[in-house]
This record gives C-alpha cells, sequence and structure tokens, in this order.
C-alpha cells in the first residue's frame, strides 16, 4: 500500500493506493478464475475512525482512495492506519506517519 | 478447572473481535443493494426510499474519460450526513462504495472506478437529517473499463 497523509489547514488529506487487481465477475468469468476485490477499507488514527468505506468490483484495479479528516482527530507524527480486506478474507494493513 | 478454562477462553474470544468496532459493513448488512442492477433500485435497497432532494451534492468527473478502468470521480458536500453512497448506470450493477461518516469526517472522496460504457455517476449523501440528497456526472467513456 502506498499512503500519504499531510495535514492542510484544518484538515488532513489524505491518498492511498492499494495494491489490487479488482477482478470483477465479468473479468473473473472471461479469464477462467473467481472474481476478488477489495469490499472494506478503513483509516485510523488514535484510535478514531476518520475513514470507512464499503466498496464494490468497480473501482479500478489498485483502486486510489483520496479522503480528507478534520485535523481535530490528529497532529503531524502521528500514524494513520489503513487495512483493507477483500472478497476472498485477506486483509493487508499499513501505516504512515501523518506530515 | 473447567470454570478456569472457560474464562481463559472468553479473554480469547474477546481478544478475536475486529478492531474496527464502529465501522458498519454495508456489505453485510444490506446485500441487496450490491447486487441492484439500476440506481434507483440500489438507493431504494440502501436507504428505503428513493426520494432525493437535487442540491449541494458537487459530483466531479471529467467530461470524457479516455479510460473506462479508472474514471477519477470526487464526491463533495457540506451538508451534515451520516452516509455518502457512489452509483454509477455504466455496469451490469450500481453500487460502487459506500462511505460512513463521524464527526472526524469531510465530505470530500476521490476514487477512480470502472465504467464499462458512457454513463452517470450518482452521489448520494444521507443527511443526519434524514432526507437523501443527490448530485450527479454525466459523462463520455471513449474506452471500456469493464472488457480486461
Amino acid at each position: 500500500m502506498r499512503i500519504k497523509a499531510k495535514i492542510k489547514g484544518d484538515a488532513v488529506q489524505v491518498k492511498v493506493m492499494a495494491k489490487h487487481d479488482m477482478l470483477t465477475y465479468d473479468q473473473a468469468k472471461k479469464k477462467g478464475t473467481e472474481a476478488n476485490f477489495i469490499t472494506h477499507i478503513s483509516a485510523k488514527v488514535n484510535d478514531k475512525v476518520v475513514y470507512d468505506a464499503s466498496t464494490s468490483q468497480f473501482l479500478s484495479k489498485d483502486p486510489l482512495f483520496q479522503f480528507k479528516f478534520k485535523a481535530s482527530a490528529a497532529k503531524a507524527g502521528d500514524k494513520l492506519e489503513v487495512t483493507w480486506v477483500d472478497l476472498k478474507g485477506k486483509t493487508e494493513t499499513d501505516s504512515k506517519e501523518i506530515k | 478447572m473447567e470454570r478456569r478454562k472457560f474464562l481463559g477462553l472468553s479473554v480469547a474470544a474477546f481478544a478475536a473481535l475486529p478492531v474496527l468496532l464502529s465501522a458498519t459493513d454495508f456489505r453485510a448488512t444490506k446485500p441487496d443493494a450490491w447486487t441492484a442492477k439500476t440506481v434507483e433500485d440500489a438507493i431504494k435497497a440502501l436507504y428505503g426510499s428513493a426520494e432525493l432532494i437535487e442540491k449541494d451534492v458537487k459530483v466531479k468527473a471529467p467530461k470524457v474519460a479516455s479510460n473506462g478502468g479508472a474514471v477519477p470521480v470526487t464526491v463533495q458536500s457540506d451538508i451534515p450526513a451520516k452516509t455518502v453512497t457512489i452509483f454509477q448506470d455504466a455496469n451490469p450493477e450500481s453500487a460502487v462504495a459506500t462511505f460512513e461518516l463521524n464527526e472526524y469526517s469531510i465530505i470530500d472522496f476521490g476514487l477512480k472506478i470502472k465504467m464499462k460504457q458512457s454513463g452517470t455517476i450518482t452521489a448520494v449523501v444521507e443527511g443526519t437529517d434524514g432526507k437523501l440528497y443527490v448530485g450527479k456526472q454525466t459523462l463520455e467513456v471513449a474506452l471500456g473499463g469493464c472488457e480486461g
């Protein structure tokens, strides 16, 4: 996962790029394999949830997630932790210091 | 001994609870919304109503997307809200993502999505007042993104 998190004014701006094929049911059928895609992604800082999304097969391959949250939840140097889970139950967690 | 064993087990069970207790998995709680074929059906399945107020929700996407495999979409709004959901009508099913909000949230979400053909992206903001606000953006897709 690639994560960028930066405080700008009252908000923390975040960009997350997850590495995932995001294979739709149609694509999987053509390839003769099973569909698999990220179904949930969330981010937290200091045990506070700051991003939470239930997702479908229609995100791009290696999906990009951009979001902002209120800077009251964090300060520079805090760690932003991002976790995703896919249809097959695989999870990946990564974290990055907020600049 | 039996009691001690039981206590040990219950501690282990607590430790195994998911960390994100406040998060809702909308795929599990509203399964019909993710298989609905039209945007209207998906909105009804997710929110129980399709009565939409068309204001104060901004959907940004390119007018013409050269690559349907990764169409950048941004949804912005200042409405105090519980959830935000993005739909489109270019693919076999319409739901793309549901965001759950809390006191730290700012509605400014960007995603890259797949679109098989030209269509309309619809974003629904579920206000804390219980009303549904909607914004739309229609775009052309030059090269479809679900072909492989």
